[in-house]
């Protein structure tokens, strides 16, 4: 997959954000109005509220070829739809601590509330992110190492099992 | 456990053949001494096939679901059945007229294959029936084990070494659904994974395909998991199912208060189908 920059060589991240419709979406387009730079790291996906963001859309993002991912919303309390962010919260949050729980390195996936006319806040965000994915690297660099696969080896799945299969062999040498 | 075996069959063949019941749910014997298999009796001289002691390794509860609209039928419910009762009336598989429940109190369960306690037993949290009709047998103690040691060993390593015992684990993962098939929180007739259509779960066989379907199932129950760890004991693979979701019940106790999506009441807004507005707040 050729991402990197033709011109200087560099690593350019693709990160997937999905905005909602009714505020951060709002304050890109203000950003916009405003003319502020940004990288272009970021394809901004506009959906009706962050609480129609299933988590799974996060995880497909990030094995289809996206090296993170934003969902940004309104500030609780000031939904479109008065509670969808709520929701997304309790599910965000949840889905985060999983991810990362499963080795996912934190940054790659990361949650905001942008009002409409945080534009400033947008491109902060925006700026900041783009950053930490570039030091990250693209999303084959949260591959394990060989030590910390040597490390876990055998422990998954009944270790015991894996024992007595290998004293088996042994034997029959 | 023999006299509670007796008692199970004698009101198994009292409940057929007064017609209260249409068919009583429970275990038979399998071929082996230490095999047995979940047994639907439909007729009152067929009671005495009902086999109730320490081999009784499989949930008999996703059972129900397959025998409803054939009128009332009885089950035979340790902790985890009664469990997975509440759990069918809460997601609005069952009423509670459409199932007699027959408590039996569980002093956890033998693997046959090493002799031992099994894992989800060692780790059980309830172990009398929390919903019955009736109750067989004495209730047994509850010594409410500490069940995130694994969770713990696991949050314990580096970032890496977790994407490796995760890479591990999902790369075992052969992806027949036993996991899903078992779970009594699995109770949709439509699962993602089959929405071929859709196609959000891809058909290649590797171990991301098996993560997405193994994370996304993990979230799609992890707000009402009751926590019997059947998925576990159906993984063919032997693969450390629970660790995930106890890690997720572990988080939604910490943050959205007392889990009570373990099935210990049949009510109750799930912690992920609701919110409170005094939520903390991380994402500023």
């Amino acid at each position: 997959m050729p991402r990197d920059n033709e011109q200087t060589g560099e690593f350019t991240p693709k990160i997937l954000a999905f905005c909602c419709n009714w505020c951060t979406y709002a304050g890109a387009d203000l950003a916009g109005l405003n003319r502020m730079n940004y990288p272009a790291d970021v394809k901004v996906l506009r959906v009706p509220c962050s609480g129609r963001v299933n988590p799974q859309y996060v995880l497909k993002a990030l094995q289809s070829g996206c090296d993170g991912v934003l969902v940004c919303g309104c500030h609780p309390g000031d939904c479109h739809y008065s509670t969808g962010n709520y929701y997304a919260k309790r599910r965000m949050m949840i889905f985060k601590r999983m991810v990362e729980f499963a080795g996912l390195s934190p940054e790659r996936f990361q949650i905001r509330w942008i009002s409409g006319s945080e534009a400033g806040k947008f491109r902060d965000t925006v700026v900041e992110v783009s950053e930490q994915i570039r030091a990250l690297g693209p999303m084959e660099n949260d591959a394990p190492s060989r030590a910390a696969i040597d490390a876990v080896a055998g422990t998954v799945a009944s270790p015991e099992a894996d024992e007595e299969l290998f004293a088996a062999a042994k034997e029959a040498i | 456990m023999a006299d509670v075996q007796d008692t199970i069959r004698e009101r198994a063949a009292a409940l057929l053949s007064s017609g209260e019941v249409s068919a009583v749910i429970g275990w038979g014997a399998g071929r082996f001494d230490d095999v047995r298999f979940p047994l639907v009796v439909k007729r009152a001289e067929d009671a005495g096939k009902l086999v109730f002691d320490a081999s009784c390794v499989q949930m008999t509860a996703k059972r129900l679901l397959e025998h409803t609209g054939e009128g009332k039928v009885a089950l035979v419910a340790r902790g985890c059945e009664s469990r997975a009762v509440n759990r069918f009336i809460a997601d609005h598989q069952l009423t509670r007229d459409q199932v007699y429940v027959i408590g039996v109190p569980c002093p956890g369960m033998v693997d046959p294959a090493t002799g031992e306690t099994l894992k989800r037993c060692a780790e059980c949290q309830v172990r009398n029936p929390v919903v019955h009709d009736e109750l067989v047998g004495d209730p047994v103690p509850e010594p409410k084990p500490y069940r995130f040691a694994e969770v713990d060993r696991v949050e314990a390593m580096s970032r890496e070494e977790r994407r490796a015992f995760f890479d591990e684990m999902y790369g075992k993962c052969i992806r027949c659904y036993a996991c899903r098939n078992a779970c009594p929180c699995c109770t949709c007739r439509e699962c993602f994974v089959e929405q071929d259509k859709v196609g959000w779960q891809g058909k290649a066989f590797n171990v991301n395909e098996a993560r997405y379907y193994g994370m996304i199932r993990a979230f799609h129950t992890g707000d009402r998991c009751i926590e019997c760890g059947e998925c576990e004991r159906a993984c063919p693979m032997g693969l450390p199912l629970m660790v995930i979701m106890h890690q997720q019940v572990r988080d939604i106790d910490k943050l959205f208060g007392p889990y009570e999506g373990g099935g210990l009441t049949d009510s109750g807004p799930d912690p992920l189908r609701t919110y409170k507005t005094d939520d903390i707040e991380e994402f500023m």
